[in-house]
């Protein structure tokens, strides 16, 4: 096991992984990888695996916009197919209030360069004729979003980092990190010590218990967010798609199954993923009512993970004012998986070029909660 | 009964048992069972049990279970749902598929005893996945339980006790069994199973196994090889054989996957036939409210598995009502310690053992271990000679006098570790190579020297597959050293985890047909596996993710233990010392209408 370097990133998600393949990418290759489990195995791997670009915040179209060009390029740049398709994602409005956020929402995208576009009621049913969509009042579509499998893309930028050079330690715990003066000095691991300055936390569900590491209190939590898995069908669903108000979204992978999962409004902060029965009989009892044809599809695996949330449910990139060369990609809210690309782009050349160069990350710095910020509404 | 004072998974000797204990008592009991009728694998059993007639030796297993229905029957309270699987354990409850109206219904019971025995181990060859294919379950299932036959001749694949006692019911039903394949050089069942087999005239292949499965839309033949010592096909030795069944007996693997979402830890225990619930001598697992008893809690047989049904009904009843019948329990703990004494359960007592469970070993053995024990750490001969037969070279070749046969050359041999000095002679000398060379090291590793006259003799720190008693690979392990001798008898010492030492008695490199499949599900080979390994996939919930090898509706049980095997083979970890994987819920393929509907409360 290496016992010095450059950089050490705590985390073996996609946006550890991520940051990992662009800092080697950028020529710092010169960085230690720590997954204490196995790589994917925490949020990454449990996650729903959706690609969206249609936000309410401007900011975050443009990471997800720059996040899609990267998998557009994935299997070429970084080698490995990861069942990327772009069968867009339709977000289905059931009221008043959904109508007009979606129309000003359009506008904002469209105004951004987005192929999104409104459609009616009919022209929904039209298009996804095996649905039912009682009630609906319009849907928002945009073609170009789209779904990947979050295991590929983590182990495909795992593996081309340590191509070139990157050192990836798998069952390795970070255990803490030793600071002096305010600069950090080294990461104790349960396999040995790292000398290191510059450490990214990148440690999703556990993005606050790395953050206390270094003595620093960051504002995430996290919460039990529950999925599963049907047996695999001819493919007939393009888009993911999602309903705010029946809470709900769904999506076909490319090897057929089906993928779906709801959030859970009772859940308390912790660190359980254990899933439940509760919500089998829920997702059960509704998800038939949208898709008829599930009825009869049997349900494979049932598992959770955890969103990590920030307090307005949008990412936090940013480095820490109070120790030097600590940086932190955390709270993603459930959609880290999205925009892991860009944000391990942007994160690398942070830390390689002293600014991030491809995309402004400004307003997800954790500054944003002393000036009063507003909360991301397009999740599930 | 939504709140039953014990849900019992499972309606075989184990959850019967346990299920009639707790209801001579009072408590309310539910069992639950998969089957269109209860009793488990007795009702497949046409042959007499081994034992001790108060535990129905003698009796056909089919009688058995009749007898237990009829006890259980006595109780009006309680209630024996067949038809119903256990979908998962949750900590919200224990949802229950209704098979008949196809609808769920939620327990939350105060105990839990998991009995839901063992599923069988699988085979890689090509076209495994052949209609013509079967596990020897289903085939007993089809055959004793529902009178249908599988076929009219069979290839039988594996010579351990199902292998031997299947073969003899397809013969007794008018089923020709053209012949049983043991790839190892000895057959794995007791003696008197295969007397039988061989009195019919079924002949046992030894170093032979299948290579593949003939047939375009169903099996019309097999082709089968010879199998040198290390395992691989002799070249030239491949034949045809004309059958229209395959029936596969290498195994059984404790069905342990509903204790393991209700949290309770499992341990990879190879000698008990792979991932075991840990539990105590009361059965209770390492979650309070949970037991185990049967197969589940280790692959053994239907009597033991009574005994321990009865030991957890009776924990049960103590933790519900603060006490029971403790001289009854005293008494079953020591039958079944008895049981377990023989030379035909000695890996049972050490799969055992490595759960830190006391047991009771023969006679025999017990001097031995004992006497070797106070030795640890010295360089000292392991004598595996039990049966008297009249040799002693052993005594005669010792050049400090330590192994005494005596006067009579038919007496087994004693040693006196005091005097031995470790040389090795004994082990070399040995006609029946019954000796092996052990010494335990104090980084919880062992050297274990191995009488080995094969060739080509390995080289040191080549990595080898170390194998146990019945051939079954244990671990990979690096050879040591090897000490060449005069007579062709070379020791191989290898090094091995301490507490598969007293287990590892031969080596081998296999080589399976790397185009077979492993998982069946999502038609992933052999091949696939092993070049994701060399990509740097080592841990098998990688594996998995890479591969989708186990997502498919089994749920990794025809897989998971095979991926782990090919795991081990090609990174050098032993298998118990890998991550298994999450076994996550659901235990079978669930639709959505199911859950959706409520259960009218059949179980009431």
């Amino acid at each position: 096991m290496k016992n010095k370097a450059c950089v050490t990133i705590i985390g073996g998600g996609v946006v550890g992984s991520a940051t990992a393949y662009y800092l080697a990418k950028n020529g710092l290759t010169d960085v230690v990888l720590l997954e204490r489990d196995y790589l994917s195995s925490g949020s990454t791997g449990r996650c729903g695996g959706g690609i969206r670009q249609q936000w309410s915040e401007r900011m975050n179209v443009r990471l997800a916009m720059r996040s899609v060009e990267h998998f557009k390029n994935f299997e070429r740049e970084v080698g490995l197919n990861i069942e990327y398709f772009q069968g867009g994602y339709l977000l289905l409005a059931y009221t008043e209030e959904e109508e007009a956020l979606f129309k000003k929402n359009v506008a904002m995208q469209q105004e951004e360069g987005l192929d999104v576009v409104l459609l009616s009621r009919e022209e929904t049913v039209r298009k996804f004729p095996f649905m039912n969509l009682e009630g609906l009042k319009l849907s928002a579509y945009c073609p170009s979003d789209g779904h990947a499998n979050p295991h590929l893309t983590t182990f495909g930028y795992a593996r081309a980092a340590e191509k070139m050079g990157v050192n990836v330690l798998t069952h390795t715990d970070a255990k803490r990190v030793l600071v002096e003066n305010g600069k950090i000095r080294t990461v104790v691991t349960d396999r040995g010590e790292i000398e290191t300055g510059i450490v990214v936390n990148a440690a999703g569900g556990y993005s606050h218990q790395a953050g206390e590491m270094v003595g620093l209190n960051l504002p995430t939590e996290s919460y039990r967010h529950q999925i599963f898995v049907t047996e695999p069908l001819e493919h007939i669903l393009d888009p993911l798609v999602i309903s705010f108000v029946n809470n709900f979204y769904i999506r076909q992978t490319g090897s057929g199954n089906f993928i779906m999962g709801q959030g859970d409004r009772d859940e308390l902060p912790g660190l359980e993923i254990t899933p439940t029965w509760k919500f089998l009989k829920e997702m059960s009892d509704k998800m038939p009512r949208f898709f008829p044809f599930l009825k009869d599809v049997r349900i494979l695996r049932h598992w959770a993970g955890l969103y990590n949330m920030s307090p307005d449910a949008q990412p936090i990139i940013d480095r820490s004012n109070e120790i030097e060369d600590f940086y932190f990609a955390i709270g993603f809210s459930g959609h880290g998986f999205m925009l892991a690309p860009a944000v391990g782009e942007a994160l690398a050349e942070w830390i390689v070029f002293g600014e991030p160069r491809s995309v402004d990350i400004s307003n997800l710095s954790l500054q944003r909660f002393e000036r009063g910020f507003t909360r991301e509404k397009n999740v599930v | 009964m939504n709140n039953p004072d014990l849900l019992v998974l499972g309606g075989g000797p184990a959850g019967l048992c346990g299920a009639i204990e707790a209801a001579r008592e009072g408590l309310r009991v539910l069992v639950v069972d998969e089957g269109i009728s209860p009793g488990g694998q007795l009702v497949k059993q046409t042959h007499k049990f081994f034992g001790n007639e108060n535990f129905y030796a003698s009796t056909r297993g089919m009688e058995i279970a009749g007898k237990l229905l009829k006890e259980l029957s006595l109780y009006p309270q309680v209630i024996l749902a067949c038809e119903s699987s256990v979908l998962a354990v949750y900590p919200d409850g224990v949802p229950v598929l209704d098979r008949r109206s196809d609808s769920t219904y939620l327990y939350n019971p105060t105990r839990l005893l998991v009995a839901t025995g063992a599923s069988e181990k699988f085979l890689q060859f090509d076209n495994n996945d052949l209609p013509g294919v079967y596990g020897a379950g289903a085939v007993q299932t089809l055959m004793n339980q529902f009178g249908i036959l599988p076929g009219k001749s069979v290839l039988m694949i594996g010579s351990g006790n199902i292998g031997l006692i299947v073969s003899y019911q397809l013969d007794q039903a008018g089923v020709e069994v053209k012949a049983i394949l043991e790839a190892s050089s000895r057959i794995g069942g007791y003696r008197v199973h295969a007397d039988k087999v061989k009195r019919l005239g079924i002949p046992v292949l030894l170093n032979h196994t299948i290579l593949k499965a003939i047939g375009e839309k169903s099996v019309n033949g097999a082709l089968i090889t010879a199998l040198d010592e290390r395992w691989r096909p002799v070249p030239g030795t491949e034949r045809e054989m004309v059958i229209d069944t395959v029936c596969i007996a290498v195994g059984l693997t404790p069905s342990a996957e509903l204790v393991a979402q209700a949290g309770g830890q499992l341990k990879y225990i190879p000698e008990l036939g792979g991932y075991v619930p840990l539990h105590d001598s009361d059965m209770r697992t390492t979650i309070d409210r949970v037991f185990v008893a049967g197969d589940v809690s280790g692959i053994e047989e239907a009597t033991t598995a009574m005994i321990e049904g009865r030991i957890a009904g009776l924990n049960i009843v103590k933790d519900i009502k603060g006490k029971c019948n403790e001289t009854r329990l005293e008494e079953l703990k020591e039958t079944l310690s008895a049981f377990r004494s023989g030379p035909t359960s000695s890996k049972i007592r050490s799969g055992l053992e490595k759960m830190d469970l006391v047991t009771q070993p023969a006679r025999y053995v017990e001097g031995e271990v004992n006497r070797s024990g106070e030795f640890r750490g010295k360089l000292r001969p392991i004598i595996e000679c039990f049966e008297a037969i009249p040799c002693n070279p052993c005594e005669t070749s010792c050049p400090v006098g330590a192994i005494t046969v005596g006067e009579n050359i038919n007496d087994v041999p004693v040693i006196d570790y005091s005097r031995c000095t470790g040389c090795g002679v004994c082990a070399t000398k040995c006609p029946g190579l019954a000796i092996f060379m052990y010494q335990e090291r104090e980084d919880g590793m062992a050297l274990v020297g191995i009488p080995y006259e094969f060739l080509p003799v390995p080289e040191k720190g080549q990595s080898v597959y170390a194998t146990g008693r019945s051939g079954e690979v244990l671990c990979t392990a690096r050879v040591d050293r090897v000490t060449r001798s005069a007579n062709k008898t070379n020791i191989v010492y290898l090094t091995v985890p301490e507490e598969l030492g007293r287990d590892v008695r031969h080596i081998h490199v296999t080589n399976r047909e790397e185009s077979s499949l492993i998982c069946r599900c999502e038609e992933i080979t052999v091949e696939q596996v092993k070049k994701a390994i060399r990509e740097g996939y080592v841990d098998f919930e990688e594996l998995r993710r890479y591969l989708r090898v186990s997502m498919g509706p089994c749920g990794g049980r025809t897989c998971r233990l095979n991926t782990l095997m090919i795991l081990s083979g090609e990174t050098g970890v032993p298998v118990e010392k890998l991550s298994p994987g999450t076994l996550r819920p659901p235990a079978i393929p669930v639709s959505f209408g199911a859950i959706e509907r409520n259960a009218k409360v059949t179980h009431e």
